[in-house]
């Protein structure tokens, strides 16, 4: 029965078609919307596109993009951290204590970033093990690693050692948090969409009975993915400290973890799981790094500022999840 | 020659939950090529019977023989290596995934490499084919499943039962909730598949006569019990109806 078949509408080709299509990505308004920004800021501030400017631009969109990407993968799949920015504040420190005790600084950054997996893991079997949910578990992870990173530094900042080429590429040439970020993204976004781990993802958070209908580990998966997200977390926490020369104890915190979730949501992941990209979390970030960087070169008030933040944040956030309604899609 | 050879067997199935017998010594059979239609009102036992089929329950005595061996479906995998496949009503499919991908959930084809890439363009190749194959027209396997009509899913499903090489297929009410052009969709697909002479099809229905028109054989299921079969052309309708109304007044006057 041919002419059963409903057909979605398919609009015209060529130039309109490219476009319709475009438009329709979930990505595509937050592109639009930052590209309108940067037009807004630059006209406002001529400052907003030089290369000084471009640079803490970078450095203001690197860390969140880099934690969405964890984020990203634990939403599609229906889980969050809220950890990941303790676990940021945490890494560099046991980093500095593992030199300490005479390890060379490279090795240092392994063992932190193991020991940010192992925290992952742990936050993974005590959701899936003991069906707790991520929310309740990370939760109480946040306020443990708090006290644990509070107890190691004992309250006071430290600085980074290592020589100039690592803490190059660990953060203090210009663009090299950016690099780190643009990187990351490349890889996620090839695991999220290429590989059977990042469709697996997408069929948990999907429909997790047919998941495992279809023999799909689904706790494989996502204690995988808190793995993933608690070393991103990491090692975005270990750039920053190197990017800065010190090792602050209240670095990083809910903060952080709030705008890569938010930059992962502005881009179309859904906070009820199954649907997302991890380009969608770059532009997202980016366009929170636009607002922040246009409006304090601008000298908005701090307090106005994060009014201001959190109205963007809103708008984004509900204009995404509509805009996903009028497209048409179950995802929402 | 199509319906003599033995696909599938049931012998004096019982299996009891608790103190219900939702099986009472049960006894079926479908042969290659056959589909076979069992009907009965909730609680008759219908689901329990195809349960146990995919291995998901096991009997508490009785046999099952599947090409005349006897065998123990200890797990719905055992079931499964027999190219035994069952499509249950919610159809296990990812609405947020496309038609491709959902009919090689966990069966990903990969390209060749270290890296272990999904090989989209082989599995949209392998999934248009094996979709035309069976005559099931979709304008695209990139659709999202989401967006197709029920029928459609349910055509989605049941072409990925058969694209997994299930020789026996078990469908739990395929004809559910679904409009007389949609329910058309599925009666052609099965009849298709029945054509083909090597697939043994059981489905579980409540209309009767839908599942007159699509099975070669019916069985009603009461209590727990078969109580009536018979070829489809040899009943009608108001044959079965008239069964389970007697049922009804000999409950009412008991």
């Amino acid at each position: 029965m041919v002419d059963e078949i409903k057909q979605p509408a398919i609009p015209r080709r060529g130039v309109v078609k490219g476009l319709y299509d475009f438009l329709l990505r979930p990505e595509a308004s937050v592109i639009v919307v930052s590209a309108a920004l940067v037009i807004y800021f630059e006209l406002a501030n001529q400052n907003f596109l030089t290369n000084a400017n471009v640079q803490t631009l970078s450095q203001f969109v690197a860390a969140p993009v880099i934690i969405a990407c964890g984020e990203i993968m634990l939403l599609i799949c229906r889980e969050i951290d809220l950890s990941v920015g303790q676990v940021f504040a945490l890494a560099p420190f046991l980093m500095e204590n593992v030199h300490d005790f005479g390890l060379p600084v490279p090795l240092a950054i392994f063992a932190a970033l193991a020991a940010c997996a192992l925290i992952g893991l742990i936050i993974g079997l005590i959701t899936i093990g003991l069906s707790v949910p991520s929310f309740i578990t990370t939760l109480g992870m946040l306020f443990l690693i708090t006290g644990l990173t509070l107890t190691i530094s004992r309250g006071y900042p430290a600085s980074t050692a290592g020589g100039p080429l690592l803490t190059g590429i660990m953060g203090v040439w210009a663009y090299s948090e950016i690099i780190w970020a643009l990187i990351i993204v490349a890889i996620m976004h090839i695991v999220l969409r290429h590989t059977r781990w990042g469709l697996h993802t997408v069929a948990i958070g999907g429909n997790i009975i047919a998941a495992a209908e279809a023999g799909i580990s689904i706790n494989r998966i996502k204690i995988g993915n808190f793995v993933l997200t608690s070393t991103l977390g990491g090692l975005t926490g270990l750039l920053e400290a190197f990017r800065v020369g010190s090792i602050d104890p209240l670095a990083g915190g809910s903060n952080i973890m709030f705008l890569g979730v938010a930059s992962g949501v502005i881009g179309g992941t859904a906070i009820a799981g199954g649907a997302g990209t991890i380009i969608g979390g770059l532009v997202g970030g980016i366009m929170l790094g636009v607002l922040q960087d246009g409006f304090t070169l601008q000298g908005i008030n701090a307090f106005t500022f994060d009014i201001v933040i959190g109205v963007a944040i809103l708008v984004a956030m509900i204009a995404n999840i509509h805009l996903a309604r009028l497209r048409g899609g179950s995802r929402a | 020659m199509k319906g003599t050879t033995e696909a599938i067997r049931a012998e004096r199935v019982v299996k009891t939950f608790g103190t219900i017998t939702a099986l009472a010594g049960v006894s079926m059979h479908v042969s290659w090529g056959e589909t076979l239609g069992i009907l009965g009102d909730n609680g008759a036992g219908k689901s329990t019977l195809i349960k146990i089929l995919t291995g998901y329950h096991q009997p508490d005595s009785g046999q099952v023989f599947v090409d005349g061996r006897s065998v123990e479906l200890a797990s719905v995998d055992d079931a499964r290596a027999l190219g035994i496949e069952c499509v249950y009503q919610d159809l296990a499919l990812v609405n947020g995934l496309s038609i491709y991908h959902n009919m090689f959930l966990n069966r990903e084809l990969l390209r060749r490499g270290p890296l272990r890439l999904l090989d989209h363009r082989e599995m949209r190749r392998r999934a248009s084919e094996a979709l035309a194959e069976i005559g099931v027209d979709i304008p695209s396997v990139e659709v999202e499943v989401g967006a197709l009509s029920g029928g459609q899913r349910q055509a989605i499903a049941v072409a990925r039962a058969v694209y997994s090489k299930a020789r026996i297929l078990l469908l739990d009410e395929p004809l559910a909730a679904m409009g007389a052009r949609e329910a058309r969709l599925i009666i052609e697909l099965v009849e298709r598949l029945r054509a083909r002479g090597d697939i043994a099809i059981v489905m579980i229905a409540h209309n009767y006569a839908q599942t007159l028109e699509i099975c070669d054989r019916v069985v009603l299921m009461q209590h727990g019990e078969i109580t009536f079969e018979s070829t489809a052309a040899a009943t009608s309708a108001e044959e079965l109806l008239e069964i389970v109304r007697r049922e009804y007044r000999a409950v009412r006057a008991g």
